[in-house]
């Protein structure tokens, strides 16, 4: 806030002031016309090639049509709910630091542990909800399902982390919220550069990863521990203007970020039983959507439940109220956080305990603060309370029963005084209302400052009191007329047995009434001792009337109205007060009675109790009709419209009756009558027919009967008379609307009473024509032709004005006239109004445009619909609204979430569309992850994440070919899509989805596994694998071949019979029938003949089935701090892993050395015809065989003698030594031949040595030689001469 | 664990076809019991079994549970599925008993239906085929569903007790409905009707015609009644007669009156003049109740409503028919969804009875059937 030197100012260079200012410079100039290039060289403007405008033309369309969204009905609430803003970020990167400087940024209040989500107001028009996101990977898929902003927390000193991607990843499947990135850590970098370096690439990787252009925050360093004040004020600067665009998922469905938990089992059912089902109630703001009592929701982390009641508080952290400053006071700047114990705020088993004190909460503005306490205390009222402040209507029109009138006396509830103990004074002030009249008496009526909380309480009390009262002067008068009485209570009593009949203000009471006389008489005040003269009075008129007992209680009615109408206002306040938590049927008593919060309605409300009172009165008169009414009154609770009229009937007649009865009492005659009419009037009205349709609704009112029939010897039952109703439950189902009383439609008024009905009757002022065009000739009158110039004058204008004149004196004479003018002027400005849009945009609106105006009036009628209706009202017909702040009560919840109850983590109520929460097969296209290191197998177990739930499935992979088959493939494919089959909840299609292997260890690498979208719903699948059946032809003929060995029986053949069938080589074929022989073989046709050796086969689809297997990822009922641990079904790769099982391969599939057979060809043999036929080239020529060597040729063997063998020996023996020796000389030969071409190899080299040294000395000299001449040529020409 | 919704139960079997076409639409299951348990004819008549054999079909994946005795009905729905697909109806009732359930249906279907119905075409128990053409039809066009292929032909005629007739309705698929906002009825431009007769008398047509006409008559000029004789194969079984009325008006409201000759061999002869006039006063009386639908189609624009996005939709409607009561009933108990309900009396005008002025915020319905490519 130190304002240091100013900025200086900078002239503009672009936009349409700096342009002005330039055209101005250029016009002193007097250059103006030649700024403008398109006057100066039109030329170079004009139409060149049409073909590249018409491109261009397409071109700026094109990128025009590309701006545009498909416009949706805006649905945003006019107080929507705080804005969630999720901190995410790897471990210690500063989230609690930044969340505790934007709380105190906004607030001035500092919050040391914060736990769960905080809930702060930081503007005039918004809140926030912070929140902060571990890095579990359920809490980060949870809060990116229910985050409007995500602030993300980087390490600038250590980079882009894992969890960072993982989350923008989530964000992405799960619709893509703002994210605005931090970078924290920057006063790590020692140099300059090296930070600015840094800043840049994160910021370009930041881009690449959420949008170019996304912001991204720089948290500069810390100031004790703190981040800097002007840093962060400008982040929360950012986070207050920031837009939202709405999420498809988020507006289609109500959630809610529990900010409170409370368990309401009965503590005598734990205490037995400490692992039974819980009762919960949830606190929080509702977001998105409408939700609707007793609807489905889902629990992240838990499970499924059905709503049990939801009611709307009033809010905690509200917004101010409007007012035309530009910021917060101090104290409108609220922080709430239950979970983390704000400001004192405690909470425990069934009331909150808000103490604001310190700051400033009290001294400036009590009432507002207050007025927050007390709505909190008087909503969360036990259980008992609540019982005891709940009222049952018997009758359609009868007073409510509250619970102490049906209860025994003097019970009074000790729940209230447990909501005593708390240090404020006003809540002190409320416990003394739950003790005992007296109070109430002396202190609180007069008090102004009492909150409306306070106003129910004691307004009940003293209806207590009052109603006391009642009965003590009942018995008082008892006293008098005892015997007379005793006679009626026998009468009534004789009815007990009907339980429906248990009146409010009646004999049940008058025991407590009995005991409590003494006191009552000495505690009534002075007002009350004035009224009750009167009834004094009355009461004696009544004595003296003659003992007619009926009147008796009538004038305790009158008593009752009297007061009544002393305090309307309590009354109103009574009937609010128990809003919200009331069944339907008491909703609509307490709806009627709010909707008439006026003296004239409780009257009404009185009449009618009067009535049934009145009612009882006359049965010991004419006791037989009186139980006939009676009767009728039980029938009319089947509520057909018949019965209601037949009870209207009977209830003027009463009204006749009291009128005639009670005809001393004029004054207050006349006011029942006025009662009865309104009463009347009220009846033919809406919530009459609204009654008679939601009113009494009875699903299943038989099983009630059941249990009411009592058993005759354990094996009949009584077989009662058949009801309306049960008649009515079997009876024709059509839905034609036949006409009961049909009109006589020849006389001449009922005919009339249609005429209007039809085009020839007469029409509405605004539709008839005859008037539109005098209204428009009144309007357009005067208009100039073009063509021909004239004017024409509609009407004389001096007339009109006349006409004015004399409208506004009559004006000022009549108050109606004056309406009808402004009326009149409002349509002229109207109309002039569509003239000028039309003229103006003249055909202007595309489809586009008009898209739009619908969505924009059907929003404007979405909101002005039940703008005017009390909360109460609107609850029942839109649902609770999104902003509401509600209490939702959930039962059967399993007992670890209570027991393991961790506010780190954020607990979710996602609301669940219609069938969201039945289970079927879910069909979706996938892709593996481009990071995620494996590929991902059918038959799996994976966790997916789809709409609210994350659960454990196992998908079947498969892909689409052509012809619409869907094929199974064992593995998914690496950088395609493909699709997934698994059976689980029913989530709407166009649904993102993302798959995670385990939520349960942190892996080193990228978590997700696989994106994609959901597709399609089914309750049957239609996956198919290739099946290929093999078989050996074993007789084989022309083009028919018998096979063997693809079947086992005839009946398998017979089912395939026609079928395709081919063999390796490709030829074609078709089975034909089953043979007898081997079992399973069969007759089949080729296309050509086969071979032994061929092998046929078969391809068939045999469809496989997903496994049933839906688990849900129950994190949040982990005990604490292993919340993190979850573990599903393991894959059987984990398991055989963990027990250490090998995998048997099938023999089939392992790998073998490759061994080949030598191949052995046969020699060709030519046939004798064709080798003769053969030219003689081409004859094969074999040699002749030698011919066998006549025997005549031989040669004999010759046989030596040993003298011939002995010189033979010595032959060889000599010719082996000489063979030796010349062999011998042969080497020597060589040798020597050797050494002599050696020694000729040297002299040659010495020969050549030689002769190079020669050379060398030769051309040295010749080169001198040379050289020498040289010289003497140069200089040698004349030498020469 | 994903459990199944609760399941919604009752007694009795009045509106059978209300419990199970919102049971099919909200996918919670119902249970029905004590279905003419003390009749001496105890459980399902064949009509009602033939329903939900149609509903068997058009979906996929329905448990159906019936006892012995056929007292009590286990339902719970599957997915809508549709395609093209042919029912032959319980002659006991019309088609218009089925086509009823159907057209509450069939926009919210996988594929597109196109079935075929055979049976009663026009009986005096069920709103005819003639008059769900010429009322629901528009109606459900009001609603965004619309296509080429959205119609509702009558190929044969069949009359009660021998049936015989066809049907052939088709509709497109929607994924999401409009919401509607119909308060203004209009004036009635025009009066169309359709005289048939099959296997009596072509005269008989004409002279329901003339009678009709002269009470109309007296109110609008503008009157047409077509005359359908059909013949032969395509006249069905049984003789009979009747005539359907329809006003329209300006703003395209559809109401409608009709009447049929008594079944062959049950109850006296009517007269076709006496039938023309009746129908005729019929259509007055409609008149007289007005509103922007008319009281046969009053649930399903009703149901249409809820079903639609989550904004305000508006309509009014004459007095509400007790069936219409009880369908708003049960919307509370499948949908959680109340209306809210306002008398609007016609004051000085003379345009009938008064009127009742539904609003509902649609409960974002979206078709969970459909295919997304």
């Amino acid at each position: 806030m130190e304002s240091k030197d100013q900025k200086k100012h900078r002239k503009k260079h672009s936009g349409p002031k700096a342009e002005k200012k330039k055209k101005r410079h250029l016009q002193d100039l007097q250059l103006g016309d030649e700024e403008d290039a398109r006057k100066r060289n039109p030329k170079a403007f004009a139409v060149q090639s049409a073909v590249r405008m018409a491109r261009s033309f397409h071109r700026t369309q094109d990128l025009k049509t590309k701006k545009h969204h498909i416009p949706v009905v805006d649905r945003t609430p006019l107080e929507p709910p705080p804005i969630v803003v999720v901190v995410m970020g790897p471990p210690k990167v500063g989230k609690s630091t930044l969340i505790q400087c934007l709380i105190r940024n906004f607030t001035r209040q500092k919050l040391t542990e914060i736990r769960g989500p905080v809930t702060i107001v930081s503007g005039k028009k918004r809140r926030l909800t912070i929140i902060e996101c571990g890095c579990d990977i359920n809490m980060m898929i949870d809060l990116a399902k229910v985050a409007d902003l995500v602030l993300m927390l980087i390490d600038a000193s250590f980079g882009f982390e894992m969890e960072t991607f993982e989350f923008l990843n989530i964000c992405q499947v799960h619709g893509f919220p703002k994210i605005m990135g931090v970078l924290t850590h920057l006063d790590s970098f020692k140099h300059n550069k090296q930070l600015k370096k840094t800043k840049k690439r994160l910021k370009h990787r930041f881009w690449t990863e959420v949008y170019p252009g996304a912001k991204l925050f720089y948290l500069s360093g810390m100031v004790h521990g703190e981040y800097q004040n002007q840093e962060i004020h400008n982040l929360g600067r950012f986070i207050t203007v920031m837009k939202f665009r709405p999420l498809t998922w988020q507006t289609s469905h109500p959630y809610i970020l529990a900010d409170r938990m409370e368990d309401l089992t009965n503590p005598e059912d734990i205490r037995t039983n400490i692992k039974c089902d819980r009762k919960v109630s949830l606190y929080g703001y509702l977001r998105g959507a409408h939700l609707k009592n007793k609807s489905q929701i889902h629990m992240p982390g838990v499970g499924d439940f059905a709503v049990s009641d939801v009611s709307f508080l009033p809010d905690p952290c509200a917004l101010p109220e409007q007012q035309k400053k530009r910021c917060l006071n101090e104290k409108e700047k609220l922080v709430y956080a239950p979970l983390s114990g704000v400001g004192g705020v405690l909470y425990d088993k069934d009331a909150v305990y808000v103490d604001l004190g310190g700051s400033h909460g009290f001294q400036e503005e009590g009432g507002r603060t207050s007025e927050l306490v007390q709505s909190l205390i008087s909503t969360h009222s036990t259980i008992d309370a609540k019982m005891a402040s709940s009222r049952v209507t018997l009758f359609s029109d009868s007073k409510p029963l509250e619970s102490e009138e049906i209860d025994n006396q003097g019970l009074w509830m000790p729940k209230e005084e447990k909501q005593v103990d708390v240090k404020t004074g006003r809540v002190r002030r409320k416990a003394v209302f739950g003790d005992k009249e007296d109070e109430s008496g002396d202190s609180d009526d007069e008090d102004d400052e009492m909150s409306e909380s306070d106003r129910s309480e004691n307004g009940s009390s003293d209806n207590e009191t009052e109603e006391e009262k009642a009965d003590t002067e009942m018995t008082k008068y008892m006293t008098i007329k005892g015997v007379k009485r005793q006679k009626l209570e026998q009468e009534e009593e004789s009815e007990v047995d009907l339980p429906a009949f248990a009146d409010s203000d009646d004999d049940l009471e008058k025991s407590s009434g009995e005991e409590e006389e003494a006191e009552e008489a000495d505690e009534s005040s002075e007002e009350d001792s004035s009224a009750e003269g009167e009834r004094d009075v009355l009461e004696s008129k009544a004595v003296g009337e003659g003992g007619k007992a009926r009147l008796l209680p009538a004038n305790h009615w009158n008593d009752h109205l009297t007061k009544e109408k002393s305090s309307p206002v309590k009354k109103a306040a009574l009937t609010t007060s128990d809003s919200g938590h009331c069944t339907a049927e008491e909703a609509f008593a307490s709806e009627d009675a709010s909707e008439e919060s006026s003296l004239l309605s409780s009257e009404e409300e009185d009449s009618e109790n009067g009535g049934v009172i009145r009612e009882k009165l006359t049965k010991p008169l004419q006791l037989s009709s009186g139980q006939k009414l009676k009767s009728e009154n039980l029938i009319d609770e089947t509520s057909d419209i018949e019965d209601l009229l037949k009870e209207e009937d009977d209830y003027k007649e009463e009204n006749n009756y009291s009128i005639e009865t009670s005809g001393a009492l004029k004054w207050k005659e006349d006011l029942s009558r006025k009662a009865a009419e309104a009463f009347l009037r009220q009846q033919q009205a809406t919530p009459n027919l609204r009654k008679l349709i939601y009113g009494a609704v009875t699903q299943d009112n038989e099983e009630e009967d059941e249990d009411t029939q009592e058993e005759l010897g354990g094996l009949f039952r009584v077989s009662q008379p058949d009801r309306g109703c049960k008649h009515k439950a079997d009876s024709l189902d059509c839905s034609k609307f036949l006409v009961e009383a049909p009109h006589d439609w020849d006389l001449e008024e009922v005919m009339n009473s249609i005429k209007d009905c039809f085009v020839t009757g007469k029409w509405e002022e605004d539709k008839d024509a005859a008037k539109i065009l005098a209204d428009d000739e009144e309007l357009y009158g005067d208009f100039e032709d073009l063509e021909t110039g004239d004017v024409h004058k509609g009407k004389p204008s001096l007339d009109t004005q006349v006409e004015d004149t004399e409208e506004e004196v009559k004006e000022e004479n009549d108050p109606n006239t004056e309406e009808n003018a402004k009326k009149k002027h409002l349509d002229k400005k109207r109309k002039l109004k569509e003239m000028f849009d039309a003229e103006y945009d003249e055909g202007e609106s595309t489809y586009f445009d008009d898209l739009k105006g619908e969505m924009q009036k059907q929003a404007q009628l979405n909101r002005a619909e039940f703008e005017d209706q009390d909360d109460e009202a609107r609850v029942q017909y839109e649902g609770f609204r999104p902003g509401m702040y509600v209490r939702i009560e959930i039962e059967n919840v399993p007992c670890e979430f209570v027991l393991n109850f961790d506010p780190h983590y954020p607990v979710i109520l996602g609301g669940l569309g219609n069938s969201e929460g039945n289970v079927g097969y879910v069909q979706m296209r996938l892709k593996k992850h481009r990071w995620y290191k494996k590929i991902l197998k059918s038959r799996d177990p994976i966790i997916f994440s789809v709409g609210w739930r994350r659960f454990q499935t196992i998908p079947l992979y498969y892909i689409e070919d052509h012809n619409g088959r869907q094929r199974l493939l064992k593995y998914t494919p690496q950088h395609m899509h493909c699709g997934a089959s698994f059976w689980g909840p029913i989530t709407p299609q166009g649904t993102g989805f993302l798959a995670i292997q385990s939520v349960s260890d942190t892996m080193p690498d990228f978590r997700i596994a696989a994106t994609g979208v959901v597709l399609d719903l089914d309750k049957s699948i239609k996956i198919v694998k290739k099946l290929k059946l093999t078989g050996f032809p074993y007789k084989i003929f022309k083009n028919t071949s018998f096979i063997k060995g693809m079947f086992n029986s005839a009946l398998e053949v017979a089912k395939f019979e026609g079928a395709v069938i081919r063999t390796v080589s490709g030829i074609r074929g078709q089975i034909k029938k089953a043979l007898r022989a081997p079992e399973g073989a069969f007759r089949a046709s080729f296309e050509d003949k086969l071979l032994m050796s061929d092998i046929v086969f078969m391809r068939t689809w045999y469809p496989v089935s997903v496994p049933a297997f839906y688990n849900p990822v129950t994190s949040l009922l982990k005990p604490v701090g292993e919340k993190d641990t979850w573990s599903g079904m393991r894959t059987t790769g984990q398991l055989r892993l963990a027990h250490g099982i090998k995998l048997k391969p099938s023999k089939d599939s392992l790998y073998k050395p490759i061994l080949r057979q030598k191949k052995h060809f046969n020699s060709l043999h030519i046939p004798k015809a064709l080798q003769k036929a053969l030219p003689f080239k081409n004859k094969p020529k074999t040699q002749a065989k030698a011919g066998k060597v006549p025997k005549d040729r031989m040669r004999p063997a010759v046989i030596r003698e040993p003298h011939e063998r002995k010189i033979l020996a010595l032959l060889d023996a000599l010719s082996t030594v000489h063979s030796q020796k010349m062999k011998k000389a042969k080497e020597q030969r060589h040798l020597h031949n050797k050494e002599h071409v050696k020694m000729k190899q040297k002299e040659e080299e010495e020969k050549l040595k030689r002769q190079k040294d020669l050379r060398k000395k030769l051309f040295r000299i010749q080169g001198q030689k040379e050289r020498r001449n040289q010289k003497s040529s140069l200089k040698g020409a004349e030498q020469l001469k | 664990m994903a459990t199944q919704a609760h399941s919604l139960s009752y007694a009795g079997c009045n509106f059978l076809r209300q419990r199970l076409v919102l049971s099919t639409l909200s996918g919670r299951p119902v249970k029905i019991r004590k279905i003419r348990a003390r009749d001496d004819n105890p459980g399902l008549r064949d009509f009602e079994a033939s329903f939900i054999r149609l509903l068997d079909k058009i979906t996929n994946g329905s448990r159906i549970e019936i006892n012995q005795t056929g007292t009590t009905l286990y339902y719970q729905p599957g997915l809508l599925y549709g395609g093209s697909l042919e029912h032959d109806c319980s002659v006991l009732r019309g088609i218009g008993y089925y086509l009823e359930g159907l057209l509450c249906l069939a926009p919210f279907m996988k594929h597109p239906l196109k079935i075929v119905l055979r049976g009663v075409t026009n009986d005096q128990v069920d709103p005819s085929v003639d008059v769900l053409k010429a009322t629901a039809l528009p109606l459900l066009k009001q609603f965004g569903i619309d296509g080429e292929s959205f119609e509702l032909k009558i190929v044969r005629r069949g009359m009660p007790p021998g049936g015989g007739g066809e049907v052939i309705f088709s509709c497109p698929v929607k994924k999401a409905l409009k919401p509607i906002q119909l308060t203004d009825p209009g004036k009635i431009k025009r009066i169309r009707g359709m005289a048939y007769s099959v296997r009596v008398s072509p005269q008989m047509a004409n002279r329901i015609v003339d009678s009709a006409r002269s009470v109309l008559n007296k109110f609008i000029p503008d009157i047409y009644i077509y005359t359908d004789h059909m013949k032969g194969i395509s006249s069905g079984k049984s003789p009979g007669f009747g005539l359907s009325l329809v006003a329209e008006t300006t703003n395209g409201t559809f109401l409608s009156a009709e009447l049929a000759s008594n079944p062959q061999g049950q109850g006296a002869a009517v007269l076709p003049e006496d039938l023309g006039r009746n129908c005729a006063r019929l259509l007055l009386e409609e008149i007289y109740r007005g509103g922007c639908v008319d009281s046969t189609n009053q649930s399903l624009a009703l149901l249409l409503m809820t079903l639609g996005q989550q904004d305000v939709s508006k309509v009014l409607l004459g007095p509400l028919s007790p069936y219409t009561i009880e369908f708003l009933r049960h919307l509370k108990s499948f949908f959680q969804i109340m209306f809210k309900i306002e008398t609007k009396s016609c004051g000085e005008e003379l345009k009938g009875g008064d009127k009742v002025l539904m609003t509902c915020v649609g409960i974002g319905f979206s078709n969970l059937s459909k295919t997304l490519k």
